[in-house]
C-alpha cells in the first residue's frame, strides 16, 4: 500500500474542494449554484487581475455541474501556450478538404487559426459523453489569441448547445465585442477582507503558526488579495520559525518578487552593454518570456527606478519604441539588444 | 548516336555517363512502404508486371461493357471499370542525388520500355501536361498494331518542384492522368509538399534513403580505376563523401570537377571551397565585414558575393556586434539599422515584400559595420561567436517532464509552472532541505528535474 503523501505546497494543499469552500464571492457563487439548480447556463466569461481564483472557481463550477461526467465532458486549454511544432503540423495537413469531399469547399484551402483547428475544434465537435446536459470547455488566457478569437464566434454559435465555454481573461480590453456579446459576464474582485482573514486562520491553525491580526493586515496589502500569492508568502516565512510578523513579511516578500527585471535596468544605466545583453539572454531563456512580455516588466519596473522625470518619459519611450518595432521583426533577441544599446547610449548623458 | 561513342567522348558528365545501364549493375538504396524495408528493384518490376496484367483484364472487360452498352438501353448502361490509383503509380521519395531517376531509367532498359518523362524545367500547366503525356496514355490501339513497338512508362519526375501560377492545374491532371493512364507511372519527389497532398493519398509512397559510404566508396572506387586517376589522397576522398551527405550525384559531379580541374598534390582546400555555407567561411566573412569593410560598396560586395544565407547572416551579424564594436554610441548606431533591417525581414517573410530586400542587405552588413567611425585594428584576434537561438517556445527536457509530473497532480499550465511555481519553488527550497526533500518526494522527481529547483 502506498502511502499518501501530505501536499508539501501550501497554494495546492489548500485548494477549495467545492464552492462552498471557497473564500468570499458570496455572490458569484450563488449565481453559479443557481445555474446548477437550473441545470443551464449561456457561455460565460470570468474577468479578473491574475492569481485571484478565476480558474479554480470554474473548474470547481464545472465539477459540481457534471458531477460524475466531469472527466469526459470537461477540458481546459491554454490560449498563451504556443503550438508545438507537431500541432502546427498537423493544422496545415488538417486545412486540406479532400477533393473527393461534394461540395465547393473540395480540394481547397480552409483557413481556421491553428489553434482552433488543433484544440477546440476537435472537443466542441465531439457529441456529449455519458448524461451531462453539454460538455465543458475552459479557455484560459483568451485575450492571448489576438485577431484569433473571431475563430470563436461561429463555433460559438454552432456547438453551443453541444459545448459551453468558459472563457477566461485578465483583460476585457482585449477581447473582440462580439464574444463580449455572446457570453455572460462574471467580473471577479479581489477577495474580501473578512473571508481572506478567516481563510488564513484556518491555515495558520492547521499549520500550527502564530500570526496576529495586524500581520494578517499588511499581508492582505503586500499581496493585493491575491490568495495564492499570501499562502505562498506566509509558507515561505514558515520555514525559518512558526511565528509570523511584520519583520518577517516584509523581507520575504521582498525576497519574493522578480528583480531581474530591474536589475537588467541598472546594468544598462551603467553602460554596460555586453554584460546586459547577456543578463536579458539569462532572463528570456529561464522563465520563456517572449519580447513582449520582457518589455512590460522593464515598463512596470521604470517607474520604480529613481530617475528624473525626463530620464523616465524618454526610457519609457525607448521601450515603446522597441516593443512596436518587435511586433513587425522577426528576431527577438534583435529587438532587445536595441532597446538595451539605446539604454546603454542615454546613461552617458544622464 | 551509339553508347559507344558516347562513352569515348570525354566532355559529357560523368553522372551521365556512369549511370547505370542495368538494375543488376547498380547499388540500390534501401526503400521502405509504409514503413517496411523491401527491395526496391522487386518491388518496381512486380508493381509493372502487375499493372500490365491489370490493365489487360480492365481493357478485356470494358471492351466486353462497351459491346454491352452499344446495344442495351440509356439506363441499364453500365459504366466502365478503373484501375485503382494505387496500382497505377507508385512515388518514390527520397534526398536528392540517391538514384531516383537512375533506378526509373535502368529498369525501363532492362525491361525494353520507352521512358516518357517530364520534369521540373519543363512548364508544367494543364495544356502542357496533356498535350504530352494524356494522348500518349489513353490511347494504345495505334501501338497495338506495331508488333514491335515498345512498352512505355512514364515518369513525372521532381513533382515537388510543381509550383505556383506556372504549373497551374499540373495536380488536378497528374491525378486524372493516374486514373485513366494504360501505362505504369511513376513519380520521384524530394520533399513533402501540402499542395501535393491530393496527389499524396491516391499513389503508393515509397521512402528511398541514401545509400551507406561504404557502397558509396565501391562505386566511387570503380570511377576511379575507369578513369585511371591516381592524384586523389584518402583523405580528401573522405572529405568529399561526408560533405554530400549520401547524395552520390553531388560525389560524383566533385569527383569530376576536382580531378579535371587541378593537377596539384594537394586538393583539401579546392575541395572545402565547394562546400557551401561551411562555418569556415561565415567566420572569415563577419571577420572582414567587421575588419576590413570601409565603404558601403566593399560591404554590398561582400554579402553579394558570400553563398551564405542571408537568413542566417544578419543573426551572426547580431551575435557578434559586441565583439567588434565597443563604444556605446556605435552600438546603438549598429543596432538602430540592425532593429530596422530585422523588421524590413519580417515584412519581407510574412508579405512577401520582396522589393524590401535590397534595404534588408544594406542596414545589416553596412548599415551596422559602417556605423564604426574607424576599423577596429585587425591585429588582435577575436574569436566570433555561433548565433545563440532563444526561443521562448522551447522547454529543455527536464523542463517538460518537471511540468507533465506536476500536471499529473495539479490541473496547471505549461507557462504557469515555468514563471510562477518553479520560482517560487526556488526561493522555498533553496532556503531549507527538508522542503526539497518533501516537494521532490511529492512530486517523484529524479536528479535532473531537482536541479531546476536549485
Amino acid at each position: 500500500m502506498t502511502i499518501e503523501l501530505e501536499i508539501p505546497i501550501w497554494r495546492i494543499k489548500y485548494l477549495p474542494k467545492n464552492l462552498d469552500e471557497i473564500c468570499g464571492r458570496k455572490n458569484v457563487i450563488n449565481r453559479m449554484k443557481d445555474m446548477i439548480k437550473k441545470k443551464n447556463f449561456p457561455h460565460l466569461l470570468f474577468v479578473g487581475v491574475e492569481g485571484i481564483g478565476k480558474t479554480t472557481i470554474a473548474q470547481l463550477f464545472s465539477k459540481e455541474f457534471l458531477g460524475q461526467f466531469f472527466d469526459m465532458n470537461f477540458k481546459i486549454v491554454y490560449a498563451n501556450v504556443p503550438l508545438t511544432d507537431d500541432e502546427r503540423k498537423q493544422a496545415k495537413a488538417e486545412s486540406y478538404v479532400s477533393t473527393s469531399k461534394i461540395g465547393s469547399i473540395a480540394g481547397k484551402k480552409i483557413t481556421t487559426p491553428a489553434f482552433v483547428q488543433v484544440k477546440v475544434k476537435p472537443f466542441v465537435q465531439l457529441k456529449v459523453m455519458g448524461e451531462a446536459q453539454f460538455k465543458i470547455l475552459v479557455v484560459k488566457n483568451f485575450e492571448a489569441l489576438g485577431s484569433n478569437q473571431q475563430g470563436f464566434r461561429r463555433l460559438m454559435e454552432i456547438y453551443g448547445s453541444n459545448c459551453r465555454m468558459i472563457l477566461i481573461t485578465t483583460k476585457i480590453s482585449g477581447i473582440i465585442d462580439p464574444i463580449v456579446s455572446r457570453c455572460q459576464l462574471f467580473l471577479m474582485s479581489q477577495v474580501n477582507y473578512d473571508s481572506f482573514n478567516k481563510l488564513i486562520y484556518i491555515i495558520a491553525d492547521n499549520e500550527s503558526l502564530e500570526i496576529k491580526d495586524n500581520a494578517i493586515e499588511i499581508l492582505y496589502k503586500i499581496t493585493d488579495g491575491k490568495i495564492s500569492r499570501a499562502i505562498d508568502l506566509l509558507q515561505l516565512c514558515s520555514i525559518s520559525s512558526k511565528i509570523i510578523d511584520l519583520n518577517k513579511l516584509y523581507e520575504n516578500s521582498q525576497r519574493f518578487q522578480n528583480n531581474l527585471p530591474r536589475s537588467l535596468l541598472l546594468m544598462a544605466f551603467r553602460g554596460d552593454f555586453p554584460k546586459a545583453r547577456e543578463l536579458s539572454r539569462k532572463i528570456m531563456s529561464s522563465y520563456k518570456y517572449n519580447s513582449h512580455e520582457l518589455f512590460n516588466l522593464l515598463l512596470q519596473e521604470s517607474s520604480s527606478l529613481p530617475l528624473s522625470r525626463y530620464a523616465r518619459i524618454h526610457l519609457i519611450n525607448l521601450i515603446a519604441d522597441a516593443d512596436f518595432r518587435a511586433l513587425n521583426g522577426l528576431d527577438n533577441d534583435i529587438q532587445v539588444s536595441t532597446l538595451l544599446s539605446k539604454i546603454c547610449l542615454f546613461s552617458e548623458y544622464l | 548516336m551509339d553508347l559507344i561513342s558516347l562513352k569515348t567522348k570525354s566532355n559529357i558528365p560523368w553522372v551521365e555517363k556512369y549511370r547505370p545501364k542495368s538494375i543488376k549493375e547498380m547499388a540500390l538504396p534501401t526503400a521502405k512502404i509504409s514503413g517496411h524495408r523491401v527491395n526496391l528493384s522487386d518491388e518496381l518490376i512486380d508493381f509493372i508486371k502487375n499493372f500490365f496484367n491489370e490493365i489487360k483484364r480492365i481493357n478485356a472487360e470494358n471492351k466486353k461493357i462497351r459491346a454491352y452498352n452499344r446495344t442495351a438501353i440509356e439506363k441499364d448502361q453500365k459504366e466502365e471499370i478503373k484501375l485503382a490509383p494505387e496500382k497505377a503509380a507508385i512515388l518514390l521519395e527520397g534526398p536528392p542525388g540517391v538514384g531516383k531517376t537512375s533506378i526509373v531509367f535502368a529498369l525501363a532498359n532492362d525491361l525494353n520500355m520507352q521512358v516518357m518523362e517530364t520534369n521540373a524545367s519543363d512548364t508544367r500547366t494543364r495544356e502542357t501536361l496533356e498535350k504530352k503525356l494524356k494522348e500518349t496514355t489513353k490511347s494504345r490501339d495505334i501501338m497495338d498494331f506495331l508488333a514491335q513497338s515498345k512498352e512505355k512508362l512514364i515518369l513525372i519526375d521532381e513533382v515537388d518542384g510543381i509550383y505556383g501560377t506556372k504549373d497551374r492545374g499540373a495536380v488536378p491532371t497528374i491525378i486524372d492522368l493516374i486514373q485513366n493512364t494504360q501505362f505504369p507511372i511513376i513519380l520521384c519527389a524530394n520533399e513533402y509538399k501540402t499542395n501535393l497532398q491530393p496527389l499524396y493519398k491516391k499513389v503508393r509512397r515509397a521512402e528511398i534513403h541514401p545509400l551507406s559510404n561504404e557502397e558509396i566508396r565501391r562505386i566511387i572506387n570503380k570511377i576511379l580505376k575507369k578513369e585511371k586517376i591516381t592524384n586523389l589522397k584518402e583523405k580528401d576522398l573522405n572529405l568529399i563523401i561526408n560533405k554530400n551527405n549520401g547524395d552520390l550525384r553531388g560525389i560524383i559531379n566533385d569527383l569530376q570537377g576536382i580531378s579535371q580541374g587541378s593537377t596539384e598534390k594537394d586538393n583539401t582546400g579546392l575541395i572545402l571551397s565547394l562546400k557551401r555555407d561551411s562555418t569556415e567561411e561565415i567566420f572569415s566573412l563577419i571577420r572582414d565585414l567587421f575588419q576590413k569593410v570601409n565603404t558601403l560598396k566593399e560591404a554590398r560586395d561582400l554579402t553579394n558575393k558570400s553563398d551564405v544565407d542571408y537568413n542566417f547572416l544578419y543573426k551572426w551579424v547580431n551575435e557578434n556586434l559586441p565583439t567588434f564594436i565597443k563604444i556605446n554610441e556605435q552600438i546603438a548606431n549598429a543596432y538602430e539599422n540592425l532593429s530596422l533591417a530585422d523588421e524590413i525581414f519580417g515584412q519581407i517573410r510574412r508579405n512577401q515584400y520582396w522589393a524590401l530586400l535590397p534595404y534588408f542587405y544594406d542596414l545589416f552588413a553596412g548599415g551596422v559595420v559602417l556605423s564604426m567611425k574607424e576599423r577596429p585594428t585587425a591585429k588582435g584576434f577575436r574569436r566570433i561567436l555561433f548565433p545563440r537561438y532563444i526561443s521562448t517556445g522551447s522547454y529543455s527536457s527536464a523542463e517538460k517532464s518537471f511540468v507533465e509530473k506536476v500536471k499529473k497532480k495539479h490541473e496547471i499550465s505549461q507557462i504557469e509552472v515555468i514563471q510562477d511555481l518553479i520560482p517560487f519553488l526556488k526561493l522555498l527550497c533553496g532556503s531549507s532541505r527538508k522542503e526539497l526533500k518533501n516537494v521532490s518526494d511529492w512530486l517523484e522527481l529524479d536528479a535532473k528535474e531537482k536541479k531546476l529547483l536549485k
